[in-house]
């Protein structure tokens, strides 16, 4: 009985504990503010990137180019592959400047989603709120946009973000075939609606 | 040494200089282009395209084939940095995008509409429409250089000025699309060939 009862005491145990726990991570005490998100930080670069969108059961494609103009400053700008501009935002730190948007998608809760997305994949030093390691692999739970983003960095590489909510991811961002801080495909896919954007550098 | 100095910015202004076409010069240059369109039947290019943004460091240059045929099919197929052609026919968009493959009615858009209409309209030069645009016609490096300034409100909110460059046979060298934030693409066209046979089957998507 006591062994069952202790069987039951530890599964609870587990069962509840969050997922770096589950996953063997144990805490770290030094929060240093680092770059944890280093793709989109050089100025002398323009990051372009061909981009193929799915959502809401449509498809189409385009260019997807990030510049930082300086620090916490980026230009975004999504075009079609003819040139034609669909939409062309700018962020200063958390402030979303649109400079051009197609008036078919200038709708708030649109605005909203990209704004989180763009935010999250080009924020170097998100706030940092707790930081676990295991071996070569670090994972690190920040805010952006007051949202809980997990960080997963592997030998160095930051390979993915994954915004939760109630513990559960909502929206990942993959990064692969990565070399010296440039990342040549992205993957950012919603669980709770139909959006996913793929991205791979020109 | 000044004056040849003075002699050299003045020569180099001349060259580059655009200066504005008399109006029976732009009247030949109709005529010439109107001429042209009406023999040609099919046109196929090479081209190589630059998108400025202010911002970038450097232009996005791409590169491609484009083919047209009367009266109205237009293909781009481009081939570097990605595989990606986009078709005008039929008021439809056929789009294969590295193999995926997918069509748009823009029929429904009008946006869209007046920008499928033009490129093909702008690849044969014959645009020259005073209802549609404000036209303004100059000469620059020996060729000739109009500007078309469309008139629609919706339409300039997403192009402000389509310059078209004529080589002195009246045919398209290069049409720079100019958004209304000062941005632009810019599509040059090389190798260019008329009236090669060309079958319905080279617009298939």
């Amino acid at each position: 009985m006591r062994i069952l009862l202790t069987s039951i005491g530890i599964f609870l145990f587990i069962g509840c504990a969050s997922y770096p726990k589950k996953n063997g991570f144990t805490t770290q005490t030094s929060l240093k503010s680092e770059t944890i998100n280093p793709y989109f930080s050089d100025i002398l670069k323009d990051y372009v990137y061909k981009a193929k969108i799915d959502a809401f059961g449509n498809s189409f494609g385009g260019l997807f180019i990030v510049k930082k103009l300086s620090e916490n400053h980026h230009r975004i700008v999504f075009t079609t592959e003819m040139g034609n501009t669909i939409l062309d935002f700018e962020f200063k730190g958390q402030n979303l400047k649109i400079h051009r948007i197609l008036p078919e998608m200038d709708k708030k809760l649109l605005i909203n989603v990209l704004k989180r997305d763009f935010l999250a994949l080009i924020s170097e030093k998100p706030e940092i709120v707790k930081v676990f390691s295991k071996g070569e692999k670090m994972l690190i739970g920040a805010e952006v946009l007051s949202k809980k983003h997990r960080y997963w960095i592997a030998d160095g590489k930051l390979t993915k973000i994954a915004r939760t909510s109630g513990g559960k991811e909502k929206v990942t961002f993959l990064f692969s075939r990565i070399n010296d801080n440039i990342v040549e495909e992205i993957q950012i896919s919603h669980q709770s609606f139909d959006l996913k954007i793929e991205l791979k550098a020109l | 040494m000044y004056k040849l100095f003075l002699l050299l910015v003045l020569m180099f202004g001349a060259l580059h200089a655009q200066t504005k076409m008399t109006s029976a010069e732009a009247n030949d240059l109709r005529a010439m282009v109107k001429e042209q369109a009406k023999t040609t039947q099919t046109i196929t290019s090479d081209f190589t395209q630059f998108k400025h943004l202010d911002f970038l460091s450097n232009d996005i240059e791409s590169k491609g084939k484009m083919a047209f045929k009367t009266p109205d099919m237009v293909k781009w197929q481009y081939t570097q940095p990605f595989a990606y052609s986009i078709i005008f026919k039929n008021q439809e968009l056929y789009i294969n995008d590295d193999g995926d493959k997918s069509h748009i009615d823009v029929g429904g858009n009008k946006t869209f509409e007046q920008l499928n209409q033009l490129i093909t309209s702008s690849i044969r030069g014959d645009m020259f429409d005073d209802t549609q645009f404000d036209i303004s016609y100059f000469t620059k490096d020996g060729k000739s250089l109009v500007h078309f300034l469309p008139k629609d409100a919706q339409f300039k909110e997403f192009i402000k000025a389509f310059h078209l460059t004529f080589n002195n046979e009246g045919e398209v060298q290069e049409v720079k699309m100019i958004e209304p934030s000062g941005d632009y693409t810019q599509i040059i066209l090389s190798t260019r060939q008329t009236n090669q046979p060309l079958s319905d089957a080279d617009f298939a998507h």
